[in-house]
């Protein structure tokens, strides 16, 4: 069993607040949604277990484990309401939801080729087969042409929910990494530079001698 | 390899980027080891990243010592121990520049690539020795990169899969443990994807001028009335899309994996160097710096 400070990253001793911040960041970071159409998704769960595991623990010394309970089963809802919610949109296929259902499991397992087989055998190229084909490109990691099946599985069928989440994962993913924090958190490039600290020096000074006071006295 | 995956040196501190620069001079130092000094130069930042990245899974603390070297007589310098890592990137760094010099002289006649052949000739066939699985799977990934070319292949999905899978495999090769092998994989699977479209991305206008293949001409369908200027503005932000959907991957790949240590160095690398690259390559003037170390 790891130190459940180090899995959150923690310093041994950390208060409740830091405890819940990391937990929480961590969470966002490893949440399944994030690792939904990657193939290492399994890992990812794994990974957030193990800190719901150290969390636990850690609350617990602190007897407040009460939150983290609700909070795991509002986390277990989500998941159901997102499962069923799949299936439903699944039955959309007339007929043929089993034979879908079976596409996307393989698509889950990793078992590309077969996946791939069963996708060519159908009989027609409408919007589920789009969606279908379009997450296993995206396992796959081809991703242009990921990109370019789920946009016709969404343009041939623009009220199913299901096919437009897939299509907005794949954008909040891009976009997330693209504007990363790290990258934007201001760096080097992005930090005031002379000039502007200067002019608001000289704004907040002449501001408060409007008021009749001064901030910088000698001008 | 081709040398894209820098850090954002900017925003190294200090004794950061002199332990980076002490995996690049590890490498170096290793490569002359295995294939002479003249061996040396072929080196590319790609493998001290690799080095890099192998070396912070290991719990051992960063070990290195300040030398002098051949190529750097004047001062002192921290240089990384040739770790099993730093050997691995070494040896990697040989096999890899063997085939792109092979690949330089059958594609273009460019007499650059018997010359390095000849000095790397030694070391590769070592390389060879020490790996002969990597090396065959390697070479048959080689082949059906040079089929699809040859047959001007116009999806940048399916020419660039070659060369991805050849970085996964060298990539999980590094590290032989089941769990982390896999997300070493998807690291190097969508590093070798973004190296082998940005390559794609930068060479258009030598590609065009002088007619050899470049799967981004050919998907995209250039034209002759076309200026290459206009042409590279037409695909900028499809071709960045695919570029930074591979980063994100690697990313999340990333982020499963329990760095041990240099954490900050590779943060700097994946969340700023890499995109930095992108954007410098597709040209979209983010006013980034960029320097040679």
């Amino acid at each position: 069993m790891k130190n459940p400070y180090e899995v959150l990253g923690l310093k041994e001793g950390a208060s409740v607040e830091e405890i819940k911040k990391a937990y929480r960041e961590l969470v966002k970071k490893y949440h399944p949604d994030r690792y939904r159409d990657n193939p290492l998704s399994d890992l990812a769960e794994e990974k957030l277990r193990e800190i719901n595991e150290a969390y636990d623990i850690l609350m617990k010394n602190a007897n407040n484990s009460s939150q983290r309970q609700q909070q795991q089963q509002q986390y277990q809802r989500q998941q159901q309401s997102q499962n069923t919610g799949s299936g439903y949109y699944g039955g959309g296929y007339s007929g043929n939801s089993d034979y879908v259902y079976q596409i996307k499991m393989m698509i889950q397992n990793g078992n590309y080729a077969q996946a791939q087989k069963m996708l060519d055998a159908m009989p027609v190229r409408d919007a589920t087969w789009n969606y279908l084909q379009g997450l296993l490109f995206l396992r796959r990691g081809w991703y242009d042409r990921a990109n370019a099946h789920l946009r016709r599985a969404v343009e041939m069928e623009p009220n199913n929910m299901e096919y437009r989440d897939a299509l907005s994962r794949v954008n909040t993913q891009y976009n997330t990494y693209r504007y990363n924090n790290n990258f934007y958190r201001g760096g080097y490039n992005n930090n005031p530079d002379m000039c502007s600290i200067c002019t608001t020096l000289w704004c907040a000074d002449s501001l408060c001698e409007c008021f009749g006071g001064d901030l910088i006295s000698c001008c | 390899m081709f040398g894209y995956i820098i850090p954002d040196k900017p925003d190294l501190r200090i004794w950061e980027f002199e332990v980076f620069r002490g995996y690049y001079c590890g490498v170096c130092k290793a490569m002359a080891k295995r294939a002479g000094h003249r061996g040396r130069i072929v080196l590319t930042y790609d493998c001290a990243f690799l080095a890099l990245l192998l070396d912070s899974l290991e719990k051992e603390p960063v070990s290195g010592k300040q030398k002098r070297c051949l190529v750097h007589p004047l001062k002192k310098r921290y240089i990384a121990d040739n770790t099993s890592a730093v050997e691995y990137a070494s040896d990697i760094n040989i096999l890899l520049s063997y085939y792109n010099l092979k690949d330089k002289w059958q594609d273009e006649r460019n007499l650059l690539g018997p010359a390095g052949m000849a000095v790397l000739k030694k070391g590769y066939k070592k390389v060879k020795k020490k790996y002969p699985e990597l090396v065959k799977e390697v070479e048959e990934e080689l082949e059906t990169l040079r089929e699809l070319e040859q047959r001007n292949c116009d999806s940048i999905d399916e020419v660039s899969e070659p060369f991805a899978r050849i970085m996964q495999k060298v990539f999980l090769y590094g590290k032989k443990c089941e769990s982390a092998g896999k997300v070493l994989g998807w690291v190097g699977y969508n590093l070798g994807k973004w190296i082998y479209l940005l390559d794609a991305y930068d060479d258009i206008e030598d590609n065009i001028k002088n007619g050899s293949y470049n799967p981004l001409v050919v998907q995209y369908k250039y034209s002759e009335n076309e200026s290459v200027e206009s042409f590279r503005e037409r695909i900028r932000e499809k071709t960045e899309f695919v570029l930074v959907y591979s980063l994100s991957e690697l990313e999340k790949a990333f982020s499963l994996l329990d760095i041990k240590k240099n954490k900050s160095i590779l943060d700097n690398i994946i969340y700023r160097g890499l995109l930095i690259k992108t954007r410098n390559v597709l040209q979209m003037g983010a006013g980034c710096h960029e320097e040679s170390l």
